[in-house]
This record gives C-alpha cells, sequence and structure tokens, in this order.
C-alpha cells in the first residue's frame, strides 16, 4: 500500500495525475452534448470528484455550438471554472476551432478524424466574427486553415495528444453488432465522445456503467447499446494512448452527491419550502425550473398525498404573476419564475402587491439584455431593475444567491420573508447558476424552518386586512371564514379607497417601515459573508454567481502572495448597510473592487446611493459568458499595477 | 341565519354618476347573490381598473380590485388555489376586450368555473370617453374628437370561440333577467361570461337607454335553447349562437346563447392529476410541522433520487 501511495505521488508530482482537470465538450446543439455532460458528471461523482460544469449554447434547438465546461476535482467541490482546459472532447470540427486557444499545451483533443479535411470557413454554423480571427490567427500559425493542419499542428508544437476517431466508421461498426438502424446511429456520437474522455481521465469502468445505467434507467436496449459502445471506445482509447492527464483518486469522503443544475436546486427548494402554486410562462432560463416543479408536482408518502402543487403554464408573464398573487391571497405558498422580458412585463402586478402587501416570490434568472439580449447567455445586469422596478414606492426583499447550497436554502427563505413581512420577494439568479450542473453534497434540512407570518387561516366577519396596530398587519387569507377587500388604490385598514391625506400618511408610512423592521431584524449571517482576513491588501465585493470566481481567486492570489479578501453579499433589499461599513471600514477605499458582470457596475452605484461609501474600481464582464476565477486573478492584478476599471472577456 | 339582500351590501358610498348603467349591474347582483344564499365569506368579486373596477367595495363579499386588464388572472390564481370560493369577475370592455383581451380568450381555453360580468358601454368612461373596443367603426360619441376608425369586437362571438361554456349577454335595464342570467351563469360549472349592456349617461350618447330599448329582444322568446346536452351538440348549437351574435344593431339579442356541462372545467382536469386537489387544495394544505417543513429528509431523498449518485462501494 505504501508502494502504490508513494507511486501516486510520483505521478501526480510529475504531471501526469492531477487533482483536478478542465475540459471542454462541445458540439452541435442538439447532438447529445447533455447526454454527454451528464454521464461524464454521475461517473465523475460516482467516484466522488467535485464537479462544476456550465453549458454555453445559442438560442438555437438544433445545429450551432454549443459546450459545456467541466471543472472536476479530487480535493473540494469545484466553486468556479477556469482556463486553460486539459482536455477538449469535439464531437464536430467547429468545436476544436472554437476552442483549441484554451487547451493546455500537453493536453488532449478527441475529435472526428472524418472531418479533418474542414475549413474553418467552410463551416455555416460558424459565427463570421469568430471565423475572421481565428482565420488570424491559424494565418499566423502558418496554417491552412483545415483541421487536419491544426491538429498536427497542435501535437507538434504544443504537444497535444490528438486522438482522431474515426466516429462515423466506428458507429456503423459497433451498430451493425447490436443491428442498430442507421438512422438512430448518429446519436451515438456523443456516447464515444463521452467514452473518449473517461478513459483518458481514467474513470473506471465500472463508474461508467452506473453511469449508463443511472442515465438511460429502465430503457435496456439503449443501455446494452451504450455499454457496447462506450466499452469499446474506453478499451480502443485505453489501448492506443497514454493519458497526459489522469485524474487523481478522489481525497473526498461523501457517500453520496446530489447532481444539480440551478434550475432543479431551487425548485427542490421551493418544494421544501412549501409552494403549493407555481405559474410561469416559457422562458430561457427559467423554465425548467417549472417543469421540475411540475414532474414532482404530486408528493405522496405512506400512501397519502403530501403535497399537491399546481404548476400552470399562463398565456404571458402579467398573467402569471396576477395568477400568483391571487394564489398568495388565499394563503398559498405561491411563486412565478421568469428571466429579464418576463419580469419587465411583471412589473405593474409587482406593484399591486407591494401595495397590498402580498407574500409571492418571484425566482428572477437574469439573462443578457437589453431587449431580447443574448437570451441564453449569463449576466448581472438587472440589480437595479428588481430594486426599483415599477412606479411609486413599496417594499420588497431581494435575495440573491452565490451558488447552489445557497440557492437551495434562499428559496426556502423566500417564502419566509415574504410571509413574514407580507411583501414581495425577488429572488434573483441568473443563467449561470441555471444551467450550471454540480455534483454537490447534499443539503441538510436539519436547520430549514417554516415561518408563515401572521397567516390567518380561521377567521369570520369583517376584517380590517391592513390594520395598522402593527407594522405588519393580521393576515387574513381569502377563504379563512373572514370578509376581507383590497385594492391597488391607497386605501383605508379595511382595504377600501381612501385619499384622505391623514391616512395616506399612515398607510404608506407603515408600508414603507415594514422595510425598516426587516432591517432590523434579518440575521446578519443571512445577508452578508466575509471571506479572507482583515489584513488583505485588497477587498473584492460581489454578489450572486461572482461568489465561487471571488473565492477561487482570493485562494489563487495568495499563493502569487497577494492577501485578498471577498464581502458577498446576500440580501441587497433592505441593503445590510451596517455590515457592509463594518467591511469596508476596515480597508483602505482604494484597495475595495467591485467585480460583477455588467457593464455599470451597479453594485458599486447602489453602495454609493444607499451608504455613501464610494467604491471606484471594478472589474466587469459582459460578454455573456461567466467571470471565470483564472481571468479573475489577473484582473485583480491589473488594478494592483494601476488600473481602474478591468473588463474581462474570456469565453468562446 | 340566512344572508338578506342587505347583507351584500356595504356602507361604501357608489360614487357612479347618477343615472349609470352600472347600477343595474350592481342591483341584480345583491339579488342574485341573496336568492343563491351565496356565503359572503366563500366569495371573491375580483374586479379591474375604471368604473366597473370598484364594485368589490360596494359588495359585502371578499374583494379584490385588482390592475387594468388583469382582473381574470388574480381571479384565476384564487380560483386555482381554493376552488372552494365562488369567484366573480367584473370588468369593462377596454378591461377585458382591449388591455386584457388575451387573458379572457386564456380563461375560454380553461374552462376554469370563474364568472365574468363584461360591464360594456362602448367607451372608456372614468378617461372620459375614448372608444372602448365595442365602439362600431365610425361612430362618434361626444366626447370623441373625430369618429371611431376601429371596428368593434364581438364579444359573444369572441367569448364562443374561446371556448367558455356559458354565454350571455343582458341588459342592465331589464334588471330581473340580468340577475336570472346572473344566477345561471355563476351556478354554471365552467367559465361563463355575460355581457352586459349598459348606457354611460355622461359620455356615450348614442348607445342610450333609448337606444337599447327600441332593439333589444330576447333570444328566450324566439324559441333558443342554448343548452348542449351532448358533446355531439357542440357544433351546431355554437355556430348557431354565433349566427345569433352577429346580427345587426337594428336588433340586439340579449339572454343565454351557449351553455355546455359537458365539457370538463380545468379544476377537474387538475384534480385528475392530483387526486387529493379538491378535497385539500394548495389554499389549505398543511407545509409544516411545528415550524419544520412536512418534506423531510426520508422524503426528499426518495423523491429526488435520480439526482443522487452514491459513491462506488470499493471507495
Amino acid at each position: 500500500m505504501r508502494w502504490l501511495a508513494r507511486n501516486l505521488q510520483q505521478r501526480i508530482r510529475r504531471g501526469i495525475m492531477r487533482s483536478e482537470i478542465c475540459l471542454i465538450v462541445g458540439g452541435p446543439q442538439g447532438a447529445g452534448l447533455e447526454t454527454t455532460a451528464q454521464l461524464l458528471t454521475i461517473s465523475l461523482a460516482r467516484l466522488r470528484y467535485g464537479v462544476i460544469s456550465d453549458r454555453e449554447y445559442f438560442s438555437n434547438i438544433v445545429g450551432r455550438h454549443s459546450y459545456i465546461h467541466l471543472r472536476a476535482s479530487s480535493r473540494e467541490i469545484p466553486r468556479s471554472l477556469r482556463y486553460p482546459v486539459q482536455l477538449i472532447g469535439a464531437m464536430d470540427a467547429e468545436t476544436v476551432f472554437t476552442h483549441f486557444q484554451d487547451l493546455e499545451p500537453g493536453g488532449i483533443i478527441v475529435y472526428d478524424s472524418s472531418v479533418e479535411n474542414k475549413v474553418v470557413d467552410s463551416i455555416p454554423s460558424m459565427e463570421r466574427d469568430l471565423v475572421s480571427r481565428l482565420k488570424r490567427v491559424l494565418g499566423e500559425l502558418g496554417l491552412d486553415g483545415s483541421l487536419k493542419s491544426l491538429v498536427n499542428y497542435l501535437s507538434r508544437e504544443e504537444n497535444v495528444v490528438v486522438a482522431g476517431l474515426n466516429y462515423a466508421e466506428l458507429i456503423t461498426r459497433l451498430a451493425s453488432r447490436v443491428s442498430l438502424p442507421a438512422q438512430q446511429a448518429s446519436r451515438y456520437v456523443s456516447a464515444i465522445v463521452y467514452a473518449a474522455i473517461a478513459a483518458f481521465l481514467g474513470l473506471s469502468e465500472s463508474s461508467i456503467n452506473y453511469a449508463i445505467e443511472s442515465r438511460f434507467r429502465g430503457r435496456e436496449q439503449i443501455i446494452s447499446i451504450n455499454k457496447l459502445i462506450i466499452g469499446e471506445v474506453y478499451r480502443l482509447i485505453r489501448g492506443r494512448y497514454r493519458s497526459p492527464v489522469i485524474l487523481a483518486p478522489s481525497n473526498l469522503n461523501h457517500p453520496e452527491l446530489m447532481v444539480v443544475s440551478g434550475n432543479d436546486v431551487v425548485a427542490m427548494g421551493k418544494i421544501v419550502g412549501g409552494l403549493r402554486y407555481q405559474s410561469y410562462y416559457p422562458i430561457t432560463p427559467a423554465a425548467d425550473e417549472s417543469f421540475f416543479i411540475e414532474a414532482n408536482e404530486r408528493i405522496t408518502w405512506d400512501g397519502s398525498d403530501i403535497a399537491s402543487i399546481v404548476v400552470l403554464q399562463t398565456e404571458d408573464e402579467i398573467a402569471a404573476i396576477s395568477s400568483a398573487i391571487g394564489a398568495a391571497l388565499t394563503g398559498a405558498r405561491a411563486a412565478t419564475c421568469t428571466s429579464g422580458p418576463g419580469f419587465s412585463l411583471m412589473v405593474e402586478a409587482l406593484g399591486w402587491a407591494g401595495m397590498n402587501e402580498v407574500p409571492i416570490v418571484i425566482t428572477y434568472y437574469q439573462r443578457g439584455g437589453p431587449s431580447t439580449g443574448q437570451p441564453t447567455r449569463g449576466s448581472q445586469s438587472d440589480l437595479l431593475f428588481a430594486l426599483h422596478a415599477s412606479h411609486g414606492e413599496f417594499p420588497r426583499i431581494v435575495i440573491s444567491s452565490g451558488d447552489h447550497l445557497e440557492a437551495f436554502y434562499d428559496a426556502i427563505e423566500a417564502f419566509n420573508l415574504a410571509e413574514r413581512y407580507q411583501m414581495p420577494v425577488i429572488h434573483l439568479l441568473d443563467k449561470f447558476l441555471a444551467n450550471t450542473i454540480v455534483a454537490m453534497p447534499p443539503p441538510s434540512l436539519e436547520n430549514v424552518r417554516i415561518e408563515r407570518g401572521k397567516l390567518i387561516s380561521e377567521s369570520s366577519g369583517e376584517r380590517k386586512r391592513f390594520e395598522s396596530a402593527d407594522l405588519v398587519p393580521p393576515r387574513y387569507v381569502l377563504g379563512s371564514g373572514a370578509i376581507t377587500w383590497h385594492t391597488g388604490d391607497e386605501h383605508d385598514e379595511w382595504g377600501h379607497i381612501d385619499e384622505d391625506p391623514e391616512n395616506r400618511e399612515r398607510m404608506y408610512r407603515r408600508r414603507m417601515e415594514k422595510m425598516a423592521l426587516a432591517d432590523q431584524e434579518i440575521p446578519d449571517e443571512k445577508r452578508l459573508s466575509f471571506y479572507g482576513g482583515n489584513d488583505a491588501d485588497v477587498l473584492l465585493i460581489g454578489w450572486g454567481s461572482v461568489k465561487g470566481a471571488a473565492l477561487d481567486a482570493i485562494e489563487d492570489l495568495r499563493e502569487d502572495g497577494i492577501k485578498a479578501a471577498y464581502m458577498h453579499l446576500r440580501i441587497l433589499s433592505p441593503f445590510p448597510t451596517r455590515l457592509f461599513r463594518g467591511v469596508v471600514e476596515k480597508f483602505d477605499p482604494g484597495s475595495a473592487i467591485v467585480v460583477e458582470h455588467n457593464y455599470m457596475a451597479q453594485l458599486a452605484l447602489l453602495v454609493r446611493m444607499i451608504t455613501g461609501v464610494n467604491i471606484e474600481r471594478s472589474i466587469v464582464k459582459y460578454t455573456g459568458r461567466p467571470i471565470y476565477s483564472s481571468e479573475l486573478v489577473s484582473g485583480v492584478k491589473r488594478i494592483l499595477a494601476g488600473e481602474g476599471r478591468v473588463v474581462l472577456t474570456h469565453g468562446p | 341565519m340566512a344572508p338578506s339582500l342587505a347583507d351584500y351590501k356595504t356602507d361604501v358610498w357608489v360614487d357612479w354618476c347618477p343615472g349609470c348603467g352600472d347600477f343595474g349591474i350592481l342591483a341584480a347582483m345583491y339579488k342574485a347573490l341573496a336568492e343563491l344564499q351565496l356565503k359572503p365569506e366563500k366569495t371573491v368579486i375580483v374586479s379591474g381598473i375604471g368604473c366597473s373596477g370598484k364594485i368589490p367595495h360596494f359588495v359585502r363579499v371578499n374583494g379584490v380590485h385588482a390592475i387594468h386588464g388583469r382582473a381574470i388572472p388574480f381571479a384565476m390564481g384564487i380560483k386555482l388555489a381554493n376552488p372552494d370560493l365562488t369567484v366573480i369577475v367584473n370588468g369593462g370592455d377596454g378591461d377585458l376586450l382591449g388591455i386584457g383581451a388575451g387573458h379572457l380568450v386564456a380563461l375560454g381555453r380553461r374552462n376554469l368555473d370563474i364568472t365574468v360580468i363584461l360591464h360594456d358601454n362602448r367607451v372608456y368612461g372614468l378617461t372620459k370617453g375614448q372608444a372602448s373596443p365595442t365602439l362600431e367603426k365610425n361612430l362618434r360619441p361626444k366626447a370623441l374628437p373625430k369618429p371611431n376608425i376601429q371596428d368593434s369586437i364581438n364579444p359573444i362571438a369572441l367569448a364562443l370561440a374561446s371556448g367558455f361554456t356559458f354565454v350571455a349577454r343582458g341588459y342592465t335595464m331589464m334588471l330581473d333577467h340580468l340577475k336570472e342570467l346572473l344566477k345561471a351563469a355563476i351556478s354554471h360549472r365552467g367559465a361563463a361570461l355575460i355581457d352586459v349592456l349598459q348606457p354611460c349617461v355622461t359620455y356615450n350618447d348614442i348607445h342610450t337607454a333609448e337606444y337599447y330599448r327600441e332593439r333589444v329582444y330576447r333570444i328566450e322568446d324566439e324559441g333558443w335553447d342554448p343548452v348542449v346536452r351532448n358533446p355531439v351538440e357542440r357544433q351546431e348549437k355554437m355556430l348557431e349562437a354565433l349566427k345569433i351574435s352577429m346580427e345587426d344593431e337594428v336588433r340586439i339579442p340579449i339572454g343565454i346563447f351557449y351553455q355546455d356541462s359537458t365539457k370538463d372545467t380545468l379544476e377537474d382536469r387538475i384534480a385528475r392529476r392530483l387526486p387529493s386537489y379538491l378535497i385539500n387544495p394548495p389554499a389549505v394544505q398543511k407545509i409544516e410541522d411545528d415550524g419544520r417543513p412536512i418534506l423531510t429528509w426520508e422524503i426528499f431523498r426518495k423523491i429526488f433520487a435520480a439526482h443522487f449518485v452514491e459513491s462506488e462501494p470499493s471507495l
């Protein structure tokens, strides 16, 4: 055993065994890329590796380039993605062209040798901007633009292991053995790529079989065909190549990992949190959440129904939020989920919910705007919009989650806060989180609480729904036996229209003061987190999905001798002013940098408006691709070298 | 004690213009609620914006005065979360056929058990008399600077085409007739629309009480039987109802155009997927046990089992 361990250490030192690996799997949309990623994630999780993977895709059903950027670690649950990658698994020529510049020298490319003669400017699905950039790069390398010349170059000059497999031939040969009809055979390209990657990484055959069985559960024929094809390719690769990047055995000791997307984990949180009405209008990247809930609409235990959740696809987002408000008036925990264009339609009704103190939850996955913008790309450019949407003034809570675990708990907490303070809660997420799949330790439900505030579900007679004795009034719901009135007009305690100036002042103030109450009561640890030491030279400040990249960046910076800290904001309304000042005052104001996926550095604007603190330095990204920890590290170094604003652009 | 008509009134002053057609609708509604003996605490009136939007404040049942055009989706959420409630929508022609027309169509598709009362005076009253979607082309009620250049919508035909299973028209000055229509609509299981013709005494000098008195006739008096007794009759009944609805303005038909109880409601469709939906609807389901979610770890682990990957035993 000691010999084995020593041998392992040597291999890790020599760089063959890696404690972590980053890779790209790419191909045309609709060709089974997601299946490859799922199989890969399941087999990695089976072997106890932590996994994070982002999926990048166009607004397109079939044909345009899509890719999975995945990081697996034997030491930790990875929090962010980084470049370069050590392996590219390409289903087509476009993938190699698009990503080869992100491959580490000495890495691996798996590609289809039957398309070697493809030339970069003959691929219609590639965007012209990229083609012209690539032609310049390939020209500078003295290449003729063909895939063949590129892989030969990479093999010769960059020491890359180029594994060219003739996909069509392989499939035809294997298909004949299982009498697979030719038209179905092309679906198995994703299986070939998966098998090759698994072989190069050194994943066990048993983990591969487990992944196949779990992904295709119950479909015996598909399982056996996949096992055959994947097994053949796996052995072929193992026999033909010596892998330069094998993943070291995992040091993690979780008995099981949960494989979920951001959409999945938020849906799980909402279900645990007691969601009973979810309305939605289809929109990327939010709709998958509602599908997940609908698939789990009926929950039975011990032979009886313990939850029946109504999920309704409405005619538009206005109906989605309006019906959720209606459902919330009856006492059901109600929510809707959307993205920017949908939220734009919801804002009038949002104001009604504020005026009538209705606890609804809006799960808001930001994508690139304005207008249709970049429907399948990520963004954090709706912070100020979410905080201020709708005319007039009314209180709202805005929570943002930094990772899957936070998103799960925040999805539950959103309902608690909504009911406790009787106001709309916006759970502000983004496409990065929505489509990022992780293998993570399952959340604990130990400390999860359901707090329903002043809900009154049994009553009688006419009741003052807007009783002003306390800041938060008793909430008589429709159907409770009480008779109540509600209106978007300014109203008296009964909910009848009342424009009297003294009544106006009283009702207005009470509504707004609920915000101050929430500010006093919400525990510090739910609002803001600080990572790193007070002696840091650099303070990064961010929110939402910046968290993972920031945490990895401060660790990487430390290795480079730069002491950095990260302040993560989780509740943006009510803004945690006291906590924020408490952190920021420990630092030289010139050392603070906001990090955000938008152009305006919206968090810095918000901070200036609310706290008066002026954060002048920013690292922003608005290409629609996530901030990679690797580029964040160099961004911080550029700031330290004197730049005031760094715009990140990495990622195809 | 059974509620009397007075029990359905609030003490809020009804601030419509004297002579407004809305008074007739309100009076018919009080009577209909009292005759049906609807429990005020189990009844919800949902409205949009405009003169008709104020109606919830005048009725002693639960009231939800929503935003412009969205009374139907508000009502839909209320009804879906608590199907025990009787839900009645009141909206103007601008509200239901202009800004909110999509929701009206969608309600028809769903056949959710909601009654929609369309206050049809062909103008936007509260904003001083603009043309509404039911105002015919080339007409110029007194507030319009120029004659209307847009065609009018036929609410009966729209409701029929959208899938409403109860479609009727009433006239506010024929109070008892309107009251009976309301009772039939509320008692009907499924999406019901009543187009209520009403004069706007302030802004519409064309569609006056006199105008309607000369034109309105009751289709039942001419022998129309609107009831679909078997799904095979749907097409025939609907075509005939459409035909009646397209009569020229020389004669204006009122009464029940179409009534089909053979189609399932949205509640029925949901109950087929969620067997305890009607017994234990979302509004009253228990979601916590002493502050802890009823979804324990054990249940969580089971229902989301497909997302769990157990480590390889040999590791």
